[in-house]
């Protein structure tokens, strides 16, 4: 008897798995991708048309920084929901469903950007942030629609069996990893709202050919919307790791739950309303608008600040009861052989760097030293290429034993593999940034020009070129073992000598934390009074200046020819106005 | 509440040569690190703003300084 989760929710460790390998799926296509374009870029080995470039780029950053990412965390918050709380889920048919939903809305996403490779008429190369004018195959928009439909209903599954838990535990306080999901969760609810109205109301009605055109920069803004906060998405499943399990892997326990959930509590409420630092320099929208974007940017480093302090103050904890002393020397005491603790500790070590570069990017005036450069990439391959993915890679070592009641195939393998991911990512972000700093531009098959060349003050371009290859075959490398470990792993036989499935235990616990911070209801209230506020204004003025529909549509009435996108017009502008009065009534309810 | 608080004793390795409580837990070593960290972070912000951000022109910002100081605009 050992005491994993499959032996204890045997029906839910199959999809938690299923979730997992979908992720991995979408790791291995996506990492080649990676390779590809970046010894492309480098001009190391081309291979080839440079038109296809932006096909990769587009399969690259969907396939990784969606469905890796994302797959991934829905597979580890059903598993945090159902061992905190101690229950099964309520209805497994309908955690089947959701996990279904998702799978094909990824399939769907990724015919027409698959397609995109032949020479057939469909493709969707129009990379993951979808501007307008770039446009899609509808295929590839209703794809991405069913797969954040499956994620909400991911998001029902978690709650329903909280309140199912709520109805015999009347007078418990939620506990930590079902807090952190259901934060989550909310923020998540709140955040997709705004590309689901850029899909729905815009892009596919346009790509339908239902619309002539579309205002580009209010599909702009609506995406980012969305864009900032999933960053949040991603990063609050790796905080979980950081809170819950690293803490018991290091040997001591997590220093404050109080804080944890404080910090869980402001990243739903400020992770919204700062989407439009991603629009520095987009004309059109006023600098007042920025300036209130940038503010709310800087209190969102106050959560990341807390999680520093906390985390390593756990592991602080953990070396000290091994035996650890002094101010710096407890570091040694630290169990670094241990691939699941170094991969997490090292993914927290970048997330470092990462701050410094994004203390950059969060900067009104400084943005412009590196907007829409290469430092940008450099910025977010520490953030969701290492802090998130490492960290999910080094837990999945973890996991892989609890859903699968195998041991794990190779713990040196693992070892070597997040050390070369450190390594390779040192070189490759490190060179991405500098490369950015010389005016490089990002998503550009073929940085080079007739005429021109980057100057350097230190090293040369050729120098960084060749450190962003290296960086990038190490890259390469680190996931051939990591994918190594995970068939080696299923291929095991079952094991009755696996560790127990535990999180970390609290030095100072829930009945610490004050009462309120359990108060859902409040919490969302107060996010969605943040969001009217930053968005309802730059929005409004958005449709003032450019129309619903681009500027050429503002000019009512309109011919016979044109009667079906009258009609159109005016049902999304009752929906949106329809939508902006039930937001102030939910608002006002629920304060 | 965490289930995991009885299972703790057995799971401990040999590795775990005390028990340190919250009242006996300071964490020294974490402000270290922190600290140094922020140091780090306030130099390279110096740097980058003074001398890639400034020193890159032309920049608003710069045109401003220099015609501040100056009162001559740059080209
Ligand atoms: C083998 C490892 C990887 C390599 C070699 C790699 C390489 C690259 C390169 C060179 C670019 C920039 C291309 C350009 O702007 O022209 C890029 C973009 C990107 N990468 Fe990676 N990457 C890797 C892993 C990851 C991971 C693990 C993630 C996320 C979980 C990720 C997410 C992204 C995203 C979101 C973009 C931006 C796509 C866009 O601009 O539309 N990458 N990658
Ligand atoms: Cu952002």
């Amino acid at each position: 008897m050992t005491n994993t989760y499959i032996e204890s929710f045997p029906a839910e460790a199959k999809v938690v798995r299923a979730a997992f390998y979908s992720s991995f799926l979408a790791l291995a296509i996506g990492g080649l991708f990676g390779i590809i374009q970046t010894l492309h870029r480098t001009g190391y080995y081309r291979f080839m048309d440079s038109a296809d470039y932006y096909t990769v780029l587009t399969a690259h950053g969907v396939l990784l920084a969606i469905t890796f990412t994302i797959f991934f965390l829905v597979g580890v918050f059903t598993w945090a929901t159902t061992t905190s709380l101690d229950r099964p889920v309520e209805d497994i048919r309908f955690t089947w469903a959701w996990y279904g939903l998702m799978v094909l809305g990824t399939v769907l996403t990724a015919i027409p950007i698959f397609a995109g490779f032949t020479d057939s008429e469909m493709s969707a190369s129009v990379l993951f942030t979808f501007y307008a004018p770039l446009q899609g195959h509808p295929l590839f928009y209703f794809g991405l629609v069913l797969f954040v439909v499956g994620t909400w209903l991911a998001g029902v599954d978690w709650f329903r069996s909280w309140w199912a838990w709520k109805q015999e535990h009347p007078d418990e306080r939620i506990p930590l990893p079902t807090f952190m999901v259901l934060t989550t969760t909310l923020m998540w609810y709140i955040a997709t709202l705004g590309v689901a109205a850029a899909i729905l109301l815009f892009l596919l009605p346009w790509s339908l050919g239902l619309v002539e055109s579309v205002n580009p920069l209010l599909t702009r803004t609506l995406f980012w919307f969305f864009g900032h906060p999933v960053v949040y998405f991603w990063l609050m499943p790796a905080y979980m790791m950081w809170y819950v399990l690293l803490p018991k892997i290091s040997g001591g326990k997590l220093f404050s739950d109080p804080l944890a959930r404080v910090v869980f509590v402001l990243f739903l409420i400020l992770s919204v309303p700062t989407g439009i630092h991603h629009q520095y320099l987009d004309p059109g929208i006023a600098e007042g608008f920025k300036f209130i974007a940038m503010t709310n940017t800087m209190f969102l480093l106050l959560p990341s600040l807390l999680t520093a302090f906390t985390v390593v103050a756990s592991m602080e904890h953990g070396a000290r009861q091994r035996g650890g002393t002094g101010y710096l020397g407890w570091l040694k005491a630290l169990p670094w052989r241990d691939p699941v603790f170094a991969g997490m500790a090292l993914a927290g070590l970048m997330f470092a760097a990462a701050g410094f570069s994004g203390m950059i990017n969060a900067g009104m005036n400084i943005n412009y030293l590196v907007h829409n450069t290469f430092w940008v990439v450099g910025h977010f391959h520490l953030t969701v290429g290492t802090a998130v993915a490492l960290t999910f890679m080094a837990v999945t070592y973890w996991f892989l034993p609890q859903v699968t009641g195998k041991a794990l195939w190779s713990r040196s393998v693992a070892l070597g593999q997040v050390v070369l991911w450190f390594v390779g990512m040192t070189f490759m972000s490190n060179a991405m940034h500098r490369g950015g700093l010389l005016g490089i531009p990002r998503r550009t098959a073929e940085p080079q020009y007739e005429g021109f060349e980057f100057e350097a003050a230190v090293g040369s371009v050729g120098e960084l070129d060749a450190q962003i290859a290296l960086g990038g075959a190490l890259l390469t490398l680190s996931l051939v073992l990591f994918f190594a470990n995970v068939v080696g792993t299923a291929l095991n036989s079952r094991s009755d000598d696996l560790p127990a499935n535990e999180y970390a235990d609290t030095l100072s616990g829930p009945s610490d934390a004050p009462l309120v911070l359990d108060n859902l209801k409040l919490w969302t209230a107060i996010a969605i009074v943040l969001v009217i506020f930053a968005y309802s204004f730059p929005l409004l003025s958005i449709i003032e200046r450019g129309g619903l529909f681009g500027p050429e549509l503002t000019e009512l009435p309109v011919s016979i020819g044109l009667g079906l996108e009258y009609l159109w017009v005016t049902t999304v502008s009752t929906v949106t106005a329809a939508g902006e009065t039930a937001i102030t009534i939910i608002a006002g309810v629920s304060s | 509440m965490s289930q995991t608080a009885e299972h703790e004793a057995s799971n401990e390795t040999s590795e775990h040569v005390r028990e340190i409580g919250h009242d006996e837990f300071d964490p020294i070593g974490t402000l270290t690190l922190i600290g140094i960290y922020f140091l780090i972070l306030v130099f390279l912000w110096f740097f980058m703003y003074f001398v890639e951000f400034l020193g890159n022109d032309p920049t608003v910002v710069s045109g401003t300084l220099v015609f501040l100081a100056t009162g001559e605009r740059l080209a």
